[in-house]
């Protein structure tokens, strides 16, 4: 939980506490378990047939853990899992990153990794959507698809042997993000759903969760029509034009502050919560720049331990 | 000048009061502030970052060290530190986890009160812990000096070390304990765990030498507790 220098009153600082308190109470007891340090040694029982994962290694005979986290078991597989790890990428992951540069045949991005991802310029739909062999032509129009500091969104299509990253932007729904904000969440607040690219109809905004922690949130744009190609002088005409209206706007900046204090209270983002936490404060009338203030700080902690406490309720009265 | 008498009353085996406060630092991947007495550092970890430097080893993941200290200019006094300090890290880092990779350990002395380098080792140990860098075993360190009259003291302030014969910077790994061991007072088996690092100033005879490495001993495990104990706080601390 990062501290954001909000500077809390008495008041304020004795419920968050009380919240706080409640949230670690309710939280599953397996978690504290089985907790280890570097060089603490797990305990295994056929010594012989034991997978080692990550996190552990093999030192006199013993498995002895190497990071610190919370020792997993899968059949015959022991591997320690660190609870606030950077970003592990895994195939099929959509991933929000950054171009830092322009290299030859690729774009770099930076995607709070170790190291930086490679998208290839034959991962890339061609402008004309033709598919066909790159050229040297096609080789020196790459600024013209995406340039440095855009913003795009692709998948993990997999590893090279030196462990950097290549991706894949090949489907519709990949591709460069205009109209938005780039948030940056610590990546396992993030967790691997089946969607993770949201449409929120009532209010027109793209919601895109980057496993690697950047998280997208933007005007809605229909698909299909980003691959229109205009010429240089009608396209400052049309976004003279179009300029996102003032109602989305403001959507846009609730959401991005609602995943603001949700990443800083620690809690796992998922589109509910986000919707949730930013229609509460729709309804409570806070205004846009005091969401990021102590008082909905607080109240956004009070309103998910009551939430947690309501669900465990639920399911030991179903029981 | 009596081991006994020293300066806050303590006695020979007696270290100052630590502590350890966990990423201080948001922007660090991983970064600890560790404090003994007066001696306070503050150890950043960046990484693992792509590439090594031109001379290192492609295939391991290299660590690089800068050290930053309170006031005046890096001079040579620097370059050792940051060199003690890169080849201890190394030691006890796994490099074939992400090769051709740099680490970068950045330390910042906020308050130097003798005992400069084990300190630093510690804190730095702790951030590279908390940035979830694999390690072997966590390195404790401890000063031991030896006075005029033979007697060893563990944990020198500046001027314990400006009157001691000789002073020695020792680094030991840290006990392994089973992770549910039932019996909460188990003795570890210390005897053949190593040394890490030493590093002497002045001359001291072989059965001083062997007499701070036992001492050093014994208060590492002390150390190395508390570290276990502040790392399972911050492995557990979360909503």
């Amino acid at each position: 939980m990062k501290d954001r220098h909000l500077s809390l009153n008495q008041t304020q600082r004795v419920r968050l506490e009380a919240a706080l308190h409640e949230l670690q109470s309710l939280a599953p007891a397996i978690a504290s378990a089985a907790a280890v340090t570097v060089a603490d040694t797990i305990p295994v029982n056929q010594e012989d047939n034991i997978l080692k994962g990550h996190g552990t290694s093999d030192q006199d005979g013993e498995v002895v853990a190497t990071l610190c986290g919370v020792v997993e078991r899968v059949n015959k597989l022991v591997y320690v899992r660190t609870l606030r790890a950077r970003y592990k990428p895994e195939v099929g992951d959509i991933i929000v990153g950054r171009v830092i540069e322009i290299a030859p045949k690729r774009w770099r991005l930076e995607i709070n990794f170790s190291q930086d991802a490679v998208l290839m310029l034959s991962s890339m739909n061609l402008p004309d959507g033709i598919q066909r062999r790159r050229t040297a032509v096609d080789e020196l129009n790459m600024r013209s698809i995406f340039e440095e500091n855009d913003v795009i969104c692709a998948e993990v299509r997999g590893f090279q042997h030196d462990g950097s990253l290549h991706l894949q932007a090949r489907s519709e729904k990949y591709g460069k993000l205009e109209r938005g904000q780039l948030l940056m969440v610590p990546p396992y607040l993030v967790k691997r759903k089946k969607q993770h690219f949201h449409h929120l109809e009532q209010y027109n905004v793209d919601l895109i969760l980057g496993c690697n922690g950047f998280i997208w949130v933007g005007e809605h744009v229909v698909v299909g029509e980003k691959t229109k190609t205009t010429g240089g002088q009608q396209r400052f005409s049309t976004e003279a034009e179009n300029f996102t209206p003032l109602e989305t706007r403001k959507h846009i900046c609730r959401l991005a502050n609602a995943v603001r204090v949700l990443s800083a209270l620690g809690f796992t983002l998922t589109v509910e919560l986000i919707i949730e936490t930013m229609e509460a404060s729709a309804s409570s009338n806070v205004e846009i720049n005091d969401m990021l203030g102590a008082e909905f700080y607080v109240q956004t902690a009070e309103r998910e331990a009551k939430h947690r406490a309501d669900l465990l309720r639920k399911k030991n009265g179903a029981r | 000048m009596e081991g006994g008498s020293r300066a806050e009353g303590r006695n020979p085996n007696q270290l100052r009061p630590f502590s350890c406060t966990g990423n201080p630092l948001h922007r660090a991947h991983g970064s600890a502030r560790w404090a003994q007495g007066g001696t306070i550092v503050l150890a950043a970890v960046y990484g693992p970052k792509p590439g090594t430097r031109k001379g290192e080893n492609p295939e391991k993941a290299s660590i690089e060290v800068v050290w930053k200290p309170k006031t005046g200019q890096i001079g040579r006094q620097e370059r050792e530190y940051e060199t003690t300090l890169k080849r201890t890290l190394q030691s006890i880092c796994l490099l074939t986890v992400h090769p051709n990779t740099t680490t970068s350990v950045v330390l910042q002395v906020v308050g130097d009160d003798g005992s400069l380098l084990p300190c630093a080792i510690n804190a730095s140990c702790a951030a590279l812990a908390f940035a979830g860098i694999p390690m072997k075993h966590l390195a404790v360190a401890i000063g031991c000096g030896v006075m005029d009259n033979g007697a060893v003291i563990l944990d020198t302030n500046t001027a314990e070390e400006q009157q001691a014969k000789s002073f020695a910077h020792l680094v030991f790994p840290n006990s392994r304990k089973s992770v549910d061991s039932k019996d909460p007072t188990q003795k570890d088996e210390e005897s053949e765990r190593g040394l890490i690092s030493c590093i002497t100033h002045g001359a001291m005879s072989e059965d001083d030498y062997f007499n701070c490495i036992e001492r050093g001993v014994a208060a590492s495990s002390k150390i190395s507790d508390f570290m276990r104990k502040t790392l399972q706080k911050e492995v557990s601390g979360d909503a």
